[in-house]
């Protein structure tokens, strides 16, 4: 059955060819390949949405200050001062996948954001830039929404923490 | 539907124009820390799965009462109205197929009344209806 199939797949790809060389010059064989070359290209550049887009939403500030309007409910170290960044570990730790989510306002949209607050488990702690701003923060006996929680038991590197990140999850209002 | 309720959480997440859909946003900020963005929660550290079991706990006796007393339910910051659309839509997102058949949604003035009676034995309560679960679904139709 498969060698049914491969034998018309060849012998359309020769119809196909034998027609082309037919019809058609070389010169202009090969200025078709390159407008579909140059084509692919300019598709890859076109203005369209990517996944993450939001992770590019307008904003300002340095990520790296503890000031800068996603770390308005972080109490860590951020990440971008640990050999990450603010939305990817450091080598040789790992994300906590439980963790707390919050909201911060954006003040370049005027828009609250949902902010994820992962903390990056596994190594000691980083000790470089120091953040603690409580926004909404609750009491530990509220524990889904308080930034006082080593959020790395709930890793699976276990216990160390090391640094926090600040992940766009979406927008509120 | 996994995938599907994937990329309806990411749809709803990337799109920087438009506000995320409030039952979303709730979901995220209420639940999502800990049973993760497919409900798949987080079996290593005892958070329990929503996805393709949740409304199992709708077809046992207390089952219905127990999504609502549950404490992430009962003592979130929502309104009753607001948890009462939060757990149909999560029935819906995460467990469509085991939903019995006949199912009436929650109502807001149904959870008021069930959030004002908390567990006292969570883990035992779970414990026992899950036990109900495995027994009806062993049992031969």
């Amino acid at each position: 059955m498969k060698k049914f199939w491969f034998n018309k797949l060849d012998d359309v790809t020769e119809l196909l060819l034998r027609q082309n060389a037919r019809t058609g010059s070389r010169r202009s064989f090969l200025t078709n390949v390159g407008k579909s070359l140059l084509g692919i290209g300019a598709l890859t550049v076109l203005p369209v949405l990517r996944g993450g887009a939001s992770e590019a939403a307008a904003e300002k500030g340095d990520p790296n200050s503890c000031d800068y309007w996603r770390n308005c409910a972080i109490d860590g170290f951020l990440c971008g001062c640990c050999g990450g960044t603010n939305t990817s570990c450091p080598p040789g730790t790992t994300p906590s996948d439980i963790t707390w989510i919050g909201t911060c306002l954006n003040p370049t949209d005027n828009r609250n954001y949902v902010i994820s607050y992962n903390d990056c488990c596994g190594k000691s702690t980083c000790g470089s830039c120091g953040c603690q701003r409580d926004l909404n923060n609750t009491p530990v006996y509220r524990p889904q929404t308080s930034n006082h929680l080593n959020w790395c038991s709930g890793s699976q590197a276990g216990v160390p923490y090391h640094c926090s990140l600040s992940v766009v999850l979406g927008v509120k209002d | 539907m996994k995938l599907r309720v994937v990329l309806a959480v990411l749809l709803c997440t990337f799109s920087a124009a438009n506000a995320t859909e409030k039952v979303v946003t709730d979901y995220m900020l209420n639940c999502m820390g800990c049973h993760l963005d497919d409900g798949r929660g987080y079996a290593l550290r005892g958070v329990p799965t929503l996805t393709g079991y949740m409304g199992n706990f709708l077809a046992v006796p207390g089952g219905r009462e127990f999504l609502v007393q549950v404490p992430g339910s009962a003592q979130s910051d929502l309104t009753d109205a607001e948890l009462a659309t939060l757990l149909n839509w999560m029935l819906h997102a995460f467990s469509p197929d085991q939903i019995p058949t006949g199912f009436v949604p929650y109502s807001a003035s149904e959870v008021a009344k069930l959030r004002h009676h908390p567990l006292v034995d969570v883990a035992g309560a779970r414990a026992a209806l899950v036990h109900q679960i495995e027994q009806k679904t062993a049992r031969p139709k």
